[in-house]
């Protein structure tokens, strides 16, 4: 990509990610979904994860999927404030942009 | 490399970080095999490249002072983070506060090790006089040889000469004990000479070597605390 992502987008969008999932998500399927938006490796979720998780954005539980433990990702309430946070931060970040290339004035 | 291979390098590579966060780490990865498929796993593993590559990952991702990006790792530290509007910092700050923990000095390991110490000073303080001893013993022993060397070294060749002299004044009263003596006391002479040379090449040599070692013995542990190099 030519625009990089700074840290607050990445834990923007995996919150995002981790929040369409009511019940909750599990660490593969946030890598593919993060992946569908921005180039990520592999390995860079898991540092994320346990940063959101260390802050209370996130918590987890085990559930049995297919005769193992699966570890299930949920975002928590304060996780749901700081993703609020970020989407209405990133509205007015995006309108920005958009007017400047877009030529149009501020209204 | 498979799956298993890969966890296990990743699991010795962790060995050092705390428990809790190693097993974390490895269940983390587990279950991302498992979810990934065995159809996948040989992609998931050149994507994550080498079990070092994640392990430095997951490391870097433990210390407080770093965020990860899409880029990799950052340390934040040495940056402003102008990006970020007050009003978020002080929620995000609100958030992850409290849920912060230090770890606490480690007070208990050190006092159990001076209490070990103090325990067992009635062994140590023996041992050190015992390693004391030993040296100053040996080098008592080598000065009196070298002493008692020395002084043959001067008294041989007296008793030389003396003995010569004597010979000569028998010489002329009993011819045959004037010889015996003079043989004496030649072999006296001679002994003395060797003898003293011999003292002569100590000196030159062993001492040296000696003062060498001992200076040695005293600056090794001066080494090995860094004080001298």
């Amino acid at each position: 990509m030519v625009f990089n992502t700074g840290a607050a987008l990445l834990d923007a969008i995996v919150l995002a990610v981790v929040s369409m999932d009511a019940e909750g998500t599990y660490g593969y399927k946030i890598t593919q979904d993060v992946r569908q938006v921005i180039e990520i490796s592999e390995s860079t979720l898991y540092p994320v994860l346990r940063r959101l998780l260390k802050d209370g954005c996130l918590e987890v539980y085990d559930m049995e999927f297919g005769g193992r433990n699966r570890r299930y990702y949920k975002i928590t309430d304060a996780g749901t404030a700081q993703l609020s946070l970020y989407v209405s931060e990133w509205q007015i970040y995006a309108a920005k942009i958009t007017n400047i290339f877009t030529g149009r004035k501020k209204p | 490399m498979n799956r298993t291979e890969f966890m296990n390098r990743l699991e010795r590579l962790l060995w050092d970080i705390p428990e809790n966060e190693r097993r974390e780490a490895l269940q983390y990865y587990n279950d991302y095999f498992d979810d990934a498929g065995p159809e996948n796993e040989a992609r998931v593993i050149r994507e994550l490249g080498s079990p070092s590559q994640v392990a430095k990952t997951i490391r870097e991702g433990m210390s407080e002072n770093g965020e990860y990006t899409e880029r990799g790792y950052k340390d934040t530290r040495f940056q402003d983070r102008q990006d970020v509007p007050a009003d978020y910092q002080d929620i995000a700050a609100e958030t992850s506060s409290g849920q912060r923990r230090q770890n606490p000095p480690n007070l208990w390991k050190l006092l159990s090790i001076l209490l070990l110490c103090f325990l067992l000073l009635p062994v140590i303080i023996p041992l050190c006089l015992v390693l004391l001893a030993i040296p100053a013993a040996i080098l008592i022993g080598i000065v009196g040889i070298v002493i008692a060397a020395a002084v043959l070294a001067v008294a041989l060749p007296i008793a030389g000469v003396v003995l010569t002299g004597a010979a000569f004044y028998n010489l002329f009263i009993t011819p045959a004990v004037g010889i015996t003596l003079g043989g004496i006391g030649f072999l006296l002479l001679a002994a003395g000479i060797l003898t003293f040379l011999l003292v002569l090449w100590t000196f030159k040599t062993i001492f040296p070597i000696c003062i060498r070692s001992i200076v040695l013995v005293i600056r090794w542990p001066l080494r090995k605390a860094g004080i001298v190099k």
